[in-house]
């Protein structure tokens, strides 16, 4: 130890990679750009995955082991024209969202929209009533640039240690939301998957390789219909 | 006198029967020099006690930041074998279960994130939950009870009484948790604490299916049981069940420096005054045989053997040394006992005050090996002093220089110093070190004194007055008490000044580690838009921005053209893969802030449109994707590439708590790019950062915040005790170097008696002996505190920069004082010395002291 105090910088990176949720995340783009290099001549249609830590894969060694890469193969054997595009940023939370979106929305023409955050606002413990707030503002936002984009809401829940009064109101935001924007609802993204010690990381929330193909079929089950 | 028997047998009772006797002659000057060993043991005892009682101190307040020998940690279920384990362990054990929930103010009807834990046991075993009221801190687990983070309840307007409900049980608040031990950790920054009893936590029906829960286990165990070697034994079993563990070493490692730097420092000081006591000692014994000379050519010529002369000077020193050092252990150890008392209202800290066997049977042992062994020195001589001695009253130095008994005496010496400091050190490399660096000031010192010697012969000119050429001539003359004075000041000086510079630096150090004026609290997740009236709300609550930084999440695509793919392949290219896998939390300024330093390239502020952008890269990132200045690194920016050359590398100070970063970018490209900012911010106190948060999460639900105001109070308080040790003991080892360092001139009182009287019934007047005295001892004492000063300067620096490690910047004002104090106390003393022969008549000192 050569720095006193070492303890606390160190703390306060890591609670920024903790909080933040992460690191390891394989490009976006990368996916975007072998998709398109895969030959087909007509251009594929563009599914944005919008999202966490979860979207980007946390702690995978690879983005495309994360569920938005499970949901491309799946389409890849289904046939089907689409292009999955990560945009994953571990750590974010709905505001974080919110302001994020332009900058997405300026540079990445999509023609379905999934969108996937509040789980970090639900670990943190904040309002639901914001959460929905911010969430509602990034589909105006969407819903102005894209208003032919067909929307999904992977609906979320909050470790039951939260106390049953926030889980139930943070739950209900999803269905909520769903239902006022007509969007397609994935009930709980991590069904089968949330609480699972062995489908998960060390860290007990972030799926593994095997937990995130499930994850995926959760997705895809609803996914499939519109496509 | 006809048959002398030269081949007579020893006889002891007759040997120590002389030992007393010569040492009746004259009692008072035999308790001067008796007085000096006192002192030196006395600050030898002392020092030492002090030194046994404060590590104990600091060790047991260290262990509050566990608040047991050892604490097991985990996020799962324990599995049957480790439960077993865990059952098997410690005297002591306490359990707890931690997880993030949500609580609910039943009357101020708030609710809020907070950090559950649920206790059982004795936990903490060291320290207490610090509690309002206090017995709330115990009497807690006896009902469906809750303790309540300060903050939290301030934040909240609750009161003692009050309910709140986690989960579907309700708990009465019974206290105030104002500190807690064990919360060092960043975890328990996050959200405030609130401890609930274990048995109730059940009722809350919050774990379950798809519960976040830790386990943490706490023991304690029988003193002197080695708990790391028990938790390197459990490793492995605790490893395969994802758990981790704490020991109070382990801590006290990962808290920082300081606990090291204040072992350090008090070998350092126990080291100085076994030094001191050396001074004290053998200054005095070697002065008094030195006096004694003339009664042993006596006895020789009264048929005395040399070797029964060696033994009865050898019993009585013994004597002497044992007696010294009883009365200066008795001494010590009632300074220690007495000086916390008599301090304790200026003392922010308690020193506990137990008697130290161990240092007072040190001080003793130190006392009487040391006594012998530097009177050794002269009395090996003794064996060559001829009657002829008395008749000739010669001054001349019996020539002894060739004796190989001389070098056995030295390599003792050595040896002893050596073996000493090693017990101080518990290193042997370090003990030579010292004992070749103590050697190498004793002989600066010396040479100093010889040169001395030997210019001021050459120097003295016939045309100065007869004051002046008469107290130079005593630097030189025979019976010049140069060298001896020369080497006892210098060390003085030099142990003094060391510890004074050592403690500047030290003391530089804990306070830059304690938080005064550190940021204590952290917003993050502050959106762009939220960035200036968030500036402004925390103006308006009078709290300081330390900080406020914009970061943009980023991935590093390419080194030089090489991707993720190359670097994983060619392992010659010597970047590490990971550094493609890791999320960059950087940010962007066009200025460099005053811990980070520049060590190669040239910083550029400003990005140029259309041009490669020039960024500072953090040395050890630099090192992990092998990067020069010049080298070409892309940057994926959330789905923007960036072109980007490193134009330069950056050292970042990781001391403080404060946003710092790998990648800096320069302004005018990220502006626009998505990002959050941070914010950081001092606040003094529970109620104020209640308040501020509140205010936050008022206007900005999503805004994250973390007070580290309990994590850094716990250390601070740890910071502050280190803090007043390294000053008290230093402060206390200064002034017993002084005491020492007066005595040690002190008994050179009859080195000038015969000379001042004989000038004085020649006519001298008062005005010219005290002149001529003042002068001598001006001289002595100006020139050898330089010396020290000098080597003090020395030696602090190769302390500093190998001992202690860390850089060297003193202010030498201070010890320019030290240099003026020493001398002005030399030349008193000096003077005090001869009072006694100013103010009486020549012929009554004569006939007390011939």
């Amino acid at each position: 130890m050569k720095h006193s105090f070492k303890i606390l910088p160190v703390a306060v990176l890591t609670l920024f990679l903790a909080a933040c949720g992460g690191d390891k995340k394989p490009d976006q783009k990368d996916t975007t750009a072998t998709a398109a290099s895969a030959e087909t001549a007509k251009p594929k249609k563009i599914i944005l995955f919008f999202g966490d830590s979860l979207t980007a894969g946390y702690g995978l060694d690879d983005a495309t082991q994360a569920f938005p890469g499970v949901v491309q193969a799946k389409i890849d054997s289904a046939k089907l024209p689409y292009t999955v595009v990560n945009g994953g940023l571990s750590g974010e939370t709905s505001a974080g969202g919110l302001s994020r979106i332009d900058w997405l929305l300026k540079q990445q023409p999509f023609d379905i929209f999934v969108l996937e955050l509040g789980a970090n606002d639900g670990l943190r413990g904040l309002p639901p009533a914001s959460t929905e707030k911010n969430l509602q503002g990034i589909i105006d936002k969407v819903k102005a640039k894209y208003p032919q984009a067909k929307l999904v809401l992977l609906g979320m829940q909050v470790p039951t240690n939260m106390g049953a009064d926030y889980s139930t109101d943070f739950k209900n935001v999803f269905p909520k939301l769903a239902d006022k924007n007509k969007m397609t609802l994935v009930p709980f993204l991590l069904q089968g998957v949330g609480g699972v010690r062995k489908l998960n990381q060390a860290d007990g929330i972030h799926p593994t390789e095997e937990g995130a193909k499930i994850v995926g079929a959760n997705v895809w089950k609803e996914l499939e219909g519109i496509l | 006198m006809d048959s002398i028997n030269y081949n007579r047998k020893i006889n002891f009772s007759w040997l120590f029967k002389m030992a007393l006797r010569d040492s009746r002659r004259n009692r008072a000057r035999l308790l001067l020099f008796i007085s000096s060993i006192v002192f030196g043991i006395a600050a030898l005892v002392a020092i030492y006690s002090f030194k046994y009682n404060i590590q104990n101190d600091i060790n047991s307040q260290a262990a509050t930041l566990i608040g047991a020998d050892l604490s097991i940690t985990g996020n799962k279920e324990p599995d049957k074998k480790l439960q077993n384990l865990l059952d098997s362990l410690g005297e002591n054990r306490s359990q707890e279960r931690s997880f993030a929930s949500m609580i609910y103010f039943t009357r101020t009807q708030g609710t809020r994130l907070v950090n559950i834990k649920a206790l059982d046991g004795a936990f903490p075993y060291y320290g207490s939950l610090e509690t309002t009221p206090v017995q709330a801190g115990t009497d807690f687990k006896s009902g469906k009870y809750a303790l309540v983070d300060k903050t939290l309840m301030l934040q909240f307007a609750a009161k003692v009484g009050d309910s709140i409900k986690v989960g579907n049980a309700t708990f009465a608040i019974a206290g105030i948790l104002n500190k807690a031990p064990g919360q060092t950790g960043l975890s328990a920054g996050i959200a405030p604490i609130v401890y609930i009893p274990f048995k109730y936590l059940d009722d809350t029906k919050l774990i379950g299916m798809g519960s976040r829960i830790n386990y943490a286990y706490y023991y304690k165990f029988k003193p002197g049981f080695d708990v790391e070697k028990l938790a390197k034994k459990i490793e492995p079993t605790l490893d395969k069940a994802d758990y981790g563990y704490d020991t109070v070493e382990g801590r006290k490692e990962n808290t920082g420096r300081s606990f090291g730097d204040l072992s350090r420092f008090l070998s350092l000081v126990g080291f100085i005054a076994l030094l001191l006591g050396c001074v004290g000692v053998a200054s005095a014994i070697n002065i008094y045989i030195r006096e004694k000379i003339a009664s042993i050519a006596i006895m020789r010529c009264m048929g005395v053997k040399a070797s029964e002369a060696f033994l009865i000077y050898l019993i009585q020193i013994t004597g002497i040394g044992l007696i010294g050092s009883l009365a200066g252990a008795a001494l010590g150890t009632s300074i220690q006992h007495l000086l916390p008392f008599v301090l304790k209202d200026f003392l922010p800290i308690e020193i506990s005050v137990q008697i130290s066997w161990v240092a007072i049977w040190q001080g003793i042992g130190l006392g009487v090996i040391i006594s012998v062994l530097f009177a050794l020195l002269p009395l090996i001589n003794i064996r060559n002093i001829s009657p002829l001695n008395t008749l000739r009253m010669s001054y001349e130095e019996t020539a002894t220089k060739r004796d190989p008994f001389r070098w056995l005496v030295y390599l003792l010496v050595v040896c002893f110093v050596v073996c000493f400091a090693y017990l101080q050190l518990e290193d042997w490399v370090g003990a030579a070190v010292f004992t070749v660096g103590i050697l190498v000031a004793f002989l600066i010192l010396t040479s100093i004194a010889w040169l001395l010697i030997r210019f001021t012969r050459l120097l003295i000119m016939s045309g100065w007055s007869y004051i002046w050429r008469q107290g130079f001539a005593n630097l030189y003359r025979p019976n010049n008490q140069t060298i001896i004075l020369t080497v006892s000041i210098g060390l003085s000086t030099a142990f003094i000044a060391t510890l004074f510079l050592i403690q500047q630096l030290l003391i530089a150090q804990v306070s830059l580690s304690a938080s005064g004026n550190q940021s204590n609290m952290i917003l993050f997740d502050i959106q762009t838009a939220q960035e200036k009236p968030l500036a402004e709300l925390t103006r308006k609550q009078g709290l300081p921005i330390l900080s406020q930084v914009p970061i943009i999440t980023m991935r590093l695509e390419k080194v030089n053209g090489k991707t993720a793919a190359d670097a994983k392949k060619d392992t010659t290219l010597r970047i590490s893969p990971r550094a493609y896998a890791w999320e960059y939390r950087v940010t962007y300024r066009d200025s460099l802030t005053d811990s980070e330093q520049i060590t190669d390239g040239k910083f550029i502020g400003k990005a140029e449109p259309g041009k490669d952008i020039p960024i500072s890269a953090e040395s050890r990132f630099a090192q992990r994707i092998n990067a020069k200045v010049g080298d070409k690194l892309v940057f994926n920016v959330q789905g923007v590439m960036m072109n980007t050359y490193v134009s330069s590398i950056r050292k970042v100070n990781w001391n403080k708590v404060q946003t710092n970063f790998q990648v800096l970018f320069p302004a005018g490209v990220l502006e626009e790019a998505p990002q959050f900012h941070v914010l950081l911010t001092h606040v003094p106190s529970q109620t104020v950062s209640a308040a501020y948060q509140q205010a936050v999460v008022k206007q900005f639900p999503n805004i994250s915040i973390i007070d580290l105001g309990l994590v850094l109070t716990v250390l601070d308080e740890l910071l502050d005790k280190i803090g007043y040790v390294i000053k008290f003991m230093s402060g206390f080892s200064i002034i017993t170097g002084i005491i020492v360092l007066i005595s040690s001139i002190r008994i050179s009182k009859y080195q000038r008696i015969q000379e001042s009287v004989l000038l004085r019934t020649l006519g001298g007047s008062r005005r010219q002996i005290f002149s001529i005295t003042a002068l001598e001892y001006l001289f002595l004492g100006a020139l050898s505190a330089l010396t020290g000063i000098v080597i003090a300067v020395a030696a602090s620096w190769l302390l500093a920069t190998y001992q202690f490690e860390m850089p060297y910047k003193v202010n030498l004002w201070p010890v320019a004082g030290i240099f003026g104090a020493i001398t002005a106390l030399t030349v008193v003393i000096g003077l005090l010395n001869s009072r006694g022969i100013l103010n009486k008549p020549p012929l009554e000192v004569l006939r007390s002291n011939a």
